[in-house]
């Protein structure tokens, strides 16, 4: 394995605009979608962008901080699934929907 | 145009391709199987970058863990399938996509623009091989430079998880009080009895 991939490796620029069209199209499911459901998976989504982009940089400067700030993010990630599917839960108990636009108690 | 080249292009093309599936589903199951495979296509990244730990983590915890939470969190609040109604905001999806089109313009023609100049940190692969393999280097990077933050991400699961519970749990007496809903979302006759 330490041979193609070593000599000529991936520009950095691919990563960049592969996580910056990953990161748009999780934009565009946190923005247009009405599903709390599909709201959280473009969360991740756009997380993940994060990720590659990281992982990216941190081959590209032979720097292992970069790859150890994505587990960071993976623990972030982790902790944001279980709070947002926990108030999920809580918001189908009482109000037996799942569209956000419903949710407007607070006239926001 | 080397093989890993190639191979980015096909995993890169795949993973947006899943995520512009997962965000246009209707069926949430079907997202759900979509996003799984752009992160499998995404650790397949991980690999052709050599950060064949985080791809490992990626798989593991991504497509497995969080995603497997997503799922028996579906399954336990039986939500029925969204045929009819509207899945996207009526007023605001336009502009919405075309001001995320925008944006992605505006990152494409500030990256056109950028040249990057590697610093060289070390870790190079024949240094890492060298010393035991990318897990060894990767930990003991892991643990000497990023000690306290790992500790503090330990706590801030541990935060997340007595949220979860505290959120989800139903209150002993007077719980029913606090259950209101809209009049005009009353609940069938049939989810309302399951529910008590």
């Amino acid at each position: 394995m330490t041979g193609a991939p070593a000599d000529m490796p991936i520009p950095v620029d691919w990563y960049l605009y592969l996580s910056a069209v990953l990161f748009i199209v999780g934009a565009v499911g946190v923005l247009t979608r009405r599903n709390l459901f599909i709201i959280l998976f473009s969360l991740e989504l756009m997380l993940n962008a994060v990720n590659i982009n990281l992982v990216g940089f941190s081959r590209f400067h032979e720097n292992l901080v970069g790859q150890n700030f994505v587990i960071f993010v993976m623990a972030i990630a982790a902790a944001e699934a279980a709070v947002g599917l926990a108030i999920a839960t809580v918001l189908y108990r009482n109000r037996r929907t799942l569209m956000v636009d419903l949710f407007d108690r607070m006239k926001g | 145009m080397t093989v890993s080249k190639v191979l980015f292009i096909i995993f890169g093309v795949l993973a947006v391709f899943g995520g512009i599936g997962a965000i246009t589903r209707k069926n949430i199951v079907h997202a759900l199987l979509l996003l799984v495979f752009t992160f499998l296509n995404v650790a397949a990244i991980f690999f052709l970058t050599q950060a064949y730990f985080l791809a490992m983590v990626q798989i593991l915890v991504y497509a497995g863990a969080i995603m497997v939470l997503f799922i028996f969190v579906i399954m336990l609040l039986n939500l029925r399938t969204y045929g009819e109604e509207e899945q996207t905001h009526r007023k605001q999806r336009w502009i919405a996509l075309v001001l995320s089109i925008l944006v992605l313009a505006e990152f494409v023609c500030v990256l056109a623009t950028m040249t990057f100049t590697a610093v060289g940190g070390g870790f190079t692969p024949d240094f890492i091989a060298a010393n035991g393999g990318s897990t060894k280097v990767f930990g003991i990077e892991l643990f000497n430079q990023m000690l306290l933050p790992f500790e503090v991400a330990s706590v801030v699961l541990l935060v997340a998880m007595v949220g979860a519970i505290i959120l989800v749990k139903k209150e002993k007496s007077g719980g029913e009080a606090t259950r209101t809903w809209e009049p005009g979302l009353q609940p069938s006759a049939e989810v309302a009895e399951e529910e008590v």
